[in-house]
Order: structure tokens, then C-alpha cells, then sequence
């Protein structure tokens, strides 16, 4: 097969050649070469993996037997992946093969026409070196009670291919039309929702979060703001996918502070995304295990009552939500007593937390509490002390 | 079809009649002989080192008549059947046949006659120490003229594969599926027009041929006896050669306006696929022809948990059967890569997925995993366990007691030796796909299980519970169920049993 290499010529890092046979030839000397040109080219971010790239073009055919030529250089088209679509042809076209030269970058369809003239084709195949990350930049009003959500996508074009007027899909917010240039990475804004409902949260578990003062046994205690992908929250429209939140707030003087920033994980309609902001250090809780009583059943079995105490300060001049986790293979090993069986517990009824145990959130190794702590008042903060009464049930 | 100078310049397997010069009068019939034969002079070469032949050789280059691939996938295997047009002399004949730097096996390569079958015979076939791609054969003919032959041979090197590209419709309930087989040559050899047959099965080879081609004659006939007729490949000689009959010559070539016909035939255990007319594969080239296209392919969509098969997640699945109810149906669908896209609405495609499937019989279902769906949350939430009906054993008798929770006697000799672990899960699945969803769940457990719950679950099989349920777009629910495993002195089976809630 005799092909010309001109692809070098035009610049372009993928070509289509249709050359136009004699009749009743495949060995040709004299060809003719027509070089159609992309019409229209949709980019498809949408797969987590994989990059699809489609384009259409008008291809001119001729009667009988068509050579088709697709080659690429310098890029990563899988070549596996190649569908050709006549989407649109007034006479019948067929592909009747596919031919791969031995070390080229190239593949050359047989193709035959009914009549001489063009056909629509779109042709698809999916690219590497062109990636996307999603990144969310959310500011929050002075108050923390709302805050404006928006969503960015970042095109890494490694490609070594340049989409000028690419119709580019993210899977995603609306199709967007940019130019995507040889070794560019182009940040698009693609959703600003204002007005979402923040959830601000405070959180101790001693395993997730660890302690900040462990010789005095404080407890760290991360705040999370937390974003309801739902209608209620004036979001809900689309998945929020996976993609790093820088948090700020306006601090009331017409500008914005940096609050931290957390991996968003991939949240789904209806879901809740949880960002870590930073350390609430105005909220004190220290955790000390305040007595263990082992209780024979019978022979090598017992159970184990075990009572942690928080004591909990406030220093802050608004009152918050404490929620506490008690991971409880944690704390029978803390008792000295380690096992591969799942802990069998119950709720003592020397437990003080008023709401009790929240069935919900709690799991079979977390039991989860929470506690509402007054804001301080004047410059002295109120020290409210909890129990959590646990049983350990049947142990040896 | 290349001339015979072209095949010389291009091809590394060759047929030459050659002209002994052993007597006088031999020559001169030979020189008569040889002036009514069509064929082309292709060389005068010199065969140093041959024992049958002086220094001085003539020779003529029968061309390749037909040409015939029967190219299995399961194996590197490729039956090749030439024919060619050869003139005899009265007496003997010796022929060359030759494969420099391509990838037969020495010992699979036959003559056979098809037509004078009564007035020629093959004498001996003679492998030369100093030239292992190459032999001798010697034929006596009792005419002079023309007869047929055919030549085969095994080779590696030229293989074929199916893939398969399916496109969804933008509502997920039909599909086109398309089929192609693709060959490729790596063999060392350009075949040029040949009948391509494609064998679909698993043939038993007990040599592999790549292994056999690159051996000398002389080492692979020091293989013990039973091995070389196991490596005789019966399954497909049996099942293959002698059911397909004459080798019917290729059609004549006109220019196809439609992709090219491939014809599915069950042969013994295998199915083959034969493409119309004829193909040009060249050395290092490969060539992806269809082989079917089916539209509208009605598709069904579930979601499954079944760790063993798909790993712990929950994957989506397309569903579709191959047969005629699917438009499918008329061949199996052969190992390969399908390749899964998603039609939107405009007409574009949005890729899904690729996986690699094995055989699909006529009749069998074909599944197709898309992988996880980030739109539908799974979750398998432990809420609580108790450890129940414990049994004591007293140090030093065999004497079990089980403990009584109102009536506790304490008992410090003792230990524990049976008990059961109850377990309430809670499998929390939320559909936000923006439909309803089918669910299938498997999960296995092993020990002595009773399984609790409302979910009208079955026995998948001894140690499998299975269970189905819908979800609706938007609903977020958690499906309850209990697992209580006796363990220790208590275990007396290992099977999982149902009990509804």
C-alpha cells in the first residue's frame, strides 16, 4: 500500500487520507488524495479513565472502492478503539475492512460507495495524555450560614494535540466550547451555585482524629463543613465529582480569608460531601477512662463495664453541636483486653448524654453521642462533663 | 494474483521442480519436456551440499495456485493449503519445497495429489542436515503433463481475534452490537488471496508449533513415538480436514459493495468462520473484517453484588442472551474484547467500558460488566452483634453446659466452647441514577449459618444466599437481615440455612 506521508506537512497529529483507487486496483501507482478536514470534534471527559475523542467529517467518495487512511503521530489514540460511523450518506455506504500496516501509527478502512459524493462520518476513539480534575472554591458569608459553591474543571492537554473548537463534555454542567491549545491546562468555571446551607460540625473520635495533648488527653476536634447534594440545599441538579474544596470566608471588610481545604469525594444526588476545614482549638474535650469492673459469667467468660468520661469546654461565644464517636475495639483493647471477635456492647444506664445513643450513625465498632455545648459566657467558659456507660458482653 | 516473479521477490516459501543432470538422455527429455510447460524459469541455482543433486541444478518455480488459512484462535495455529500447478516427467521427479525465515513446523508439511492420483506417486521425502528449511520430495509419475497438487502445513505466526463494539441507545434498553474478527499475520509469508477460514474452539496440541518451526527435521523425529502421533493433532485433522471436503477454489474477485459475508458452520467441537471470497493479509500486516452487526439488540439493565465474580462493589450490567428473541442468535460469539458505548441523545458517544469475555454458545446469555455506578451508593453497615447460647466445658470432664442468662452459675473451671455470633446488618443501597434500579445480592458465608430477614432471599447454593430487590430513583434504604453463625462446640454443619423474619 502505497501512502503518502503528509501528515508532517500540515501540522496536524492526526490526519485522514481518503485516496481514491483506480477501478479494479489495489496496487496503484497514481492516487489521487483528498484530505478531509474535521468538521466538528467533541472531546468526552465524562469516564474516569478514559478520554473519547469524536470527530465528524465530510468525506468525499467516490463510486466502488474507497481507501480510507487514518494516521496519527505522537499521540496516544489507542488504536483498538476506533469506531467509524457513517452517520449521514445519501447512497450506501459500507465499511468493508480495516487494515493495520506493521509499525505505523495508521490504519487504512476499505470503504465501499454506492455513488459518487460526500458522506458524513464520525469517527471515535479514545486518547490519552488528556485528563481533567475537578477542583471546588467556596466562599462562605461572615456568618458561616451560607455559602457560594463553585465548581471548576481543569483540561490537562498532554495529548500533544490541539482542540480549537472542540465541543468539550466533563460529564458534567453544560458542553463547552474553548480552545484547548498543544500543552495547555485551561480552568473553566462550570457551575457557581450561591446560597447552599452549611452544616458546620465538630467531631472527636480518638482513632479518626487522634488527640491533640495526648499526655493530657485532649482530644482533637477537626470541623467539618458539610455540603447536602439535594434540592433543600440549592444544589442537587448533578453528582458533585471527586475534586479538591479550598474554603474561604468573608471576613465582613469586603475581602475573604483562606479557612483550609480538604479532598471532596465523588457525591452522588442525594448524598452529603464532608470537607475537613481545619482544628476548632476553642473547644476543649478531654477523654479519660474513668473505671473498668470485670464481671465473672462463668468460667473464662466475662463481661466488662467500662465508663468514659469527657469533660467538655466551650470557648467559644456560640453555642455548638459536639458530636462524639467511641470506637469500641479501640477502647477494649485500651481495657487491656484484645480479640478478633466483633464487641458485643450495650448502652449503661450511667450514661449522661442527654439525646443517648444516636442509632443511626452508630455501627457495630462506633457508638456515636452528641452533646449541645453553650456558648461562654463573658470571658468564663462552662465545663459540662459527660459519661458513656458501656457494656462489653461476653468476652474470654 | 502475483506473477510467478513477484512471489519469488516476495515470498519466503517456495516449490521448486528441479532437473537433475544424471544422464544424457535424461536431459534431453527433460529439455522436451520442459518446452511445453507453461511455467516461468525462475533461476538456475547452484545447491552445494545437496546429496541428490550434482552442482548443477535447474529449476522452475511452480507458481502458488490457491491459497487456504484455517486459523484457530485457541492455539498459535494456522492450517495452510496451497495448491499448484505441477508438470511431470515419466519417472522421478524431485521437487523442493522450502520456508526460509518464516514459522512452519517441519513435520506437518504433506503433499498430496488431486487429480492423476493414479499415475503419480510420492516416493520419499527427504529433510537435508545442511538446510533445516527445506525438503526433498520425490515423485514418480507414469504421464508427462500437468497435475495439481497440494501442499500443507502448520505454521505460527498468523493468529485472529473478535472483538465487539456495543452502542447502547441513549435510554439504555436496545443496542447494536457489532462483531469483527480480526487476523493477524506475523508469519513471515505475505498470503495473497486466500480463503481465510477462522476456527473457533479449543484444539489440543500437545506441541507448540512456533516451537516445532523454529527445531530441525532431525531433533523433532527424536521425539518419542507416542508424542509425535499425539502431535499429530487429531482433533483437527480429524474434525477439520477430512470433514471439509474439496477445497473449492476462491471466487473470482469483483469489487464487494457490501462488507464481506462470513459464513459460521459447526464443525465437530469447533465452529468455523468463513470470509467470502478472498483476503490479502501481508507479512506484518493485520485486517479486522465484520463479521456480524445486530441492531437494536433489546438490553436489560441489573445491578449485582457478587464478590466472587466482580470483586467487592456493585457492579451494573448489561443483560442480553444470544439468540433469536436478542436478534442474535445465528453464531456463538467468540472469545473477545467488547467494547461498550452510550449513545446520547445528539447522536455522540460516551465510552462505558471494555471487557474481555469468553465464548458465547447460541442460546447462552451474554453479561456484560460495566463496572461500578458512582450514582448508586452501596454500603454494608454492622449495626450490632451478640454472642448467644454460649456452652461452658468443665476443665478436665466432657461435660458441655449451657449457660442460662436468669439462672447464671459461676463456675471458674470452665471455659467456653460454643456459642452462636449474631450479626444485624443493615445493606444500605441509594439510587440516584435518575431510575429505578434492579439489585441482585450474593453473599457467601461459611460455617453453620442461619440467615434472618424479610427480603424473600433463596440458597443460591450450599453456602450462598441470594436475594433481588428494586430501588427507586431517589430512594436511600437499608435491607435489613440477620447472620447467625454457631460456632466452636455448637458448629455441627457447614451450609447456610433461610429463615424469613
Amino acid at each position: 500500500m502505497n501512502r503518502i506521508p503528509i501528515r508532517r506537512l500540515l501540522g496536524l497529529s492526526a490526519l485522514l487520507i481518503v485516496v481514491v483507487l483506480p477501478a479494479a486496483t489495489a496496487q496503484a501507482r497514481i492516487k489521487l488524495i483528498t484530505l478531509p478536514v474535521r468538521d466538528r470534534v467533541e472531546v468526552r471527559l465524562d469516564h474516569d479513565n478514559a478520554t473519547l475523542v469524536e470527530e465528524q467529517r465530510e468525506v468525499p467518495l467516490v463510486q466502488g472502492e474507497n481507501q480510507v487512511d487514518f494516521s496519527w503521530a505522537n499521540t496516544a489514540i489507542d488504536p483498538n478503539t476506533i469506531v467509524f460511523r457513517v452517520v449521514k450518506a445519501d447512497f450506501d455506504v459500507n465499511v468493508l475492512s480495516v487494515s493495520y500496516p506493521p509499525g505505523e501509527n495508521s490504519l487504512v478502512w476499505q470503504v465501499s460507495s454506492a455513488k459518487s459524493g460526500s458522506a458524513i462520518v464520525r469517527i471515535s476513539y479514545l486518547l490519552g495524555n488528556l485528563s481533567k480534575t475537578f477542583s471546588y472554591r467556596a466562599v462562605a458569608g461572615h456568618d458561616e450560614k451560607v455559602l457560594t459553591l463553585r465548581q471548576y474543571v481543569r483540561v490537562n492537554n498532554s495529548a500533544n494535540e490541539s482542540f480549537d473548537t472542540a465541543n468539550v463534555h466533563v460529564g458534567i454542567g453544560d458542553t463547552f466550547t474553548r480552545p484547548i491549545g498543544l500543552s495547555e491546562t485551561k480552568e473553566l468555571l462550570i457551575g457557581k451555585f450561591p446560597n447552599v446551607p452549611i452544616v458546620k460540625t465538630y467531631t472527636v473520635n480518638p482513632v479518626e482524629f487522634n488527640y491533640i495533648d495526648r499526655p493530657m488527653n485532649k482530644l482533637r476536634v477537626p470541623m467539618h463543613y458539610v455540603i447536602h447534594n439535594d434540592q433543600r440545599h440549592e444544589l442537587g441538579t448533578e453528582a458533585l465529582p471527586f475534586g479538591k474544596a479550598r474554603i474561604f470566608q468573608e471576613d465582613g471588610r469586603g475581602s475573604s480569608a483562606f479557612l483550609g481545604e480538604d479532598w471532596g469525594d465523588y457525591t452522588a444526588v442525594g448524598d452529603t460531601m464532608k470537607l475537613a476545614i481545619g482544628v476548632a482549638r476553642d473547644i476543649n474535650v478531654v477523654r479519660t477512662i474513668d473505671k473498668v469492673e470485670n464481671k465473672r459469667i462463668a468460667g473464662n467468660l466475662f463481661n466488662y463495664e467500662v465508663t468514659v468520661k469527657y469533660e467538655i469546654e466551650n470557648f467559644k461565644d456560640q453555642a455548638v453541636r459536639l458530636d462524639l464517636e467511641e470506637p469500641l475495639v479501640h477502647l477494649r483493647q485500651e481495657i487491656g483486653h484484645h480479640s478478633d471477635r466483633p464487641v458485643q456492647w450495650d448502652v449503661g444506664d450511667q450514661t449522661t448524654f442527654p439525646g443517648g445513643l444516636d442509632k443511626k450513625e452508630s455501627r457495630v465498632d462506633k457508638a456515636v453521642f452528641h452533646a449541645d455545648l453553650p456558648a461562654r459566657a463573658g470571658d468564663k467558659a462552662e465545663k459540662s462533663t459527660h459519661y458513656f456507660q458501656v457494656i462489653l458482653r461476653n468476652e474470654w | 494474483m502475483a506473477s510467478g516473479s513477484s512471489l519469488v521477490a516476495r515470498s519466503a516459501i517456495l516449490l521448486w521442480t528441479l532437473y537433475s543432470p544424471t544422464s544424457h538422455s535424461e536431459k534431453r527429455s527433460m529439455k522436451t519436456s520442459t518446452e511445453n510447460l507453461p511455467f516461468v524459469l525462475a533461476a538456475l541455482l547452484v545447491f552445494a551440499g545437496v546429496a541428490r543433486a550434482e552442482n548443477v541444478d535447474l529449476s522452475t518455480v511452480p507458481k502458488r495456485d490457491t491459497v487456504q488459512l484455517t486459523i484457530y484462535n485457541s492455539e498459535d495455529l494456522t492450517l495452510v493449503r496451497e495448491t499448484r500447478s505441477v508438470s511431470f516427467k515419466k519417472g522421478d521427479n524431485p521437487l523442493q519445497f522450502s520456508w526460509v525465515n518464516t514459522r512452519i513446523d517441519p513435520s506437518s508439511v504433506e503433499l498430496r495429489f488431486l487429480d492423476h492420483t493414479d499415475d503419480v506417486e510420492l516416493l520419499d521425502t527427504t529433510f537435508p542436515h545442511a538446510k533445516p528449511q527445506m525438503l526433498y520430495w520425490n515423485v514418480r509419475s507414469e504421464f508427462v503433463g500437468r497435475a495439481t497438487i497440494e501442499i500443507s502445513y502448520f505454521t505460527s505466526g498468523i493468529t485472529w481475534s473478535a472483538d465487539y463494539v456495543m452502542i447502547a441507545n441513549p435510554q439504555e434498553t436496545k443496542a447494536d452490537l457489532t462483531s469483527y474478527v480480526r487476523v493477524f499475520n506475523q508469519s513471515g509469508e505475505d498470503y495473497e488471496d486466500a480463503q481465510v477460514r477462522l476456527v473457533v474452539g479449543v484444539v489440543n496440541l500437545v506441541e507448540k508449533i512456533a516451537e516445532l518451526a523454529n527445531m530441525p527435521m532431525s531433533q523433532v523425529g527424536q521425539l518419542g513415538a507416542k508424542r509425535r502421533k499425539d502431535y499429530a493433532l487429531r482433533a483437527m485433522r480429524e474434525s477439520v480436514s477430512n470433514a471439509e471436503g474439496a477445497f473449492s477454489a476462491p471466487m473470482a474477485a469483483a469489487a464487494p459493495s457490501e462488507p464481506k459475508q462470513v459464513i459460521k458452520e459447526g464443525l465437530s467441537e469447533y465452529f468455523i468462520f468463513t470470509i467470502d471470497g478472498t483476503e490479502t493479509v501481508p507479512n506484518g500486516w493485520s485486517k479486522r473484517m465484520l463479521s456480524f452487526a445486530a441492531e437494536d439488540v433489546p438490553i436489560k439493565i441489573q445491578y449485582r453484588y457478587r464478590p466472587q465474580e466482580y470483586g467487592d462493589q456493585l457492579v451494573k450490567l448489561y443483560l442480553m442472551a444470544n439468540d433469536k428473541e436478542s436478534d442474535l442468535g445465528s453464531t456463538p460469539l467468540p472469545d473477545g474484547v467488547y467494547r461498550t458505548f452510550h449513545a446520547t441523545e445528539g447522536g455522540s458517544l460516551r465510552y462505558v467500558a471494555a471487557e474481555e469475555k469468553k465464548y458465547v454458545a447460541i442460546g447462552d446469555k451474554c453479561e456484560l460488566n460495566l463496572g461500578q455506578d458512582k450514582d448508586v451508593i452501596w454500603e454494608l453497615i454492622t449495626r450490632r452483634t451478640a454472642r448467644e447460647k454460649l456452652v461452658m466445658k468443665m476443665h478436665g470432664a466432657d461435660v458441655y453446659r449451657e449457660l442460662d442468662g436468669d439462672n447464671l452459675q459461676i463456675d471458674v473451671r470452665s471455659s467456653v466452647a460454643g456459642w452462636q455470633d449474631h450479626v444485624w446488618y443493615g445493606q444500605r443501597v441509594a439510587n440516584a441514577t435518575g431510575k429505578p434500579i434492579e439489585l441482585e445480592v450474593r453473599r457467601a458465608y461459611s460455617g453453620d449459618v442461619t440467615f434472618l430477614s424479610g427480603l424473600n432471599p433463596t440458597r443460591h447454593d450450599n453456602n450462598t444466599v441470594q436475594y433481588t430487590t428494586t430501588v427507586a430513583n431517589g430512594q436511600d434504604i437499608e435491607l435489613d437481615y440477620e447472620v447467625v453463625t454457631k460456632q466452636g462446640w455448637l458448629s455441627k454443619q457447614n451450609r447456610v440455612e433461610i429463615q424469613a423474619k
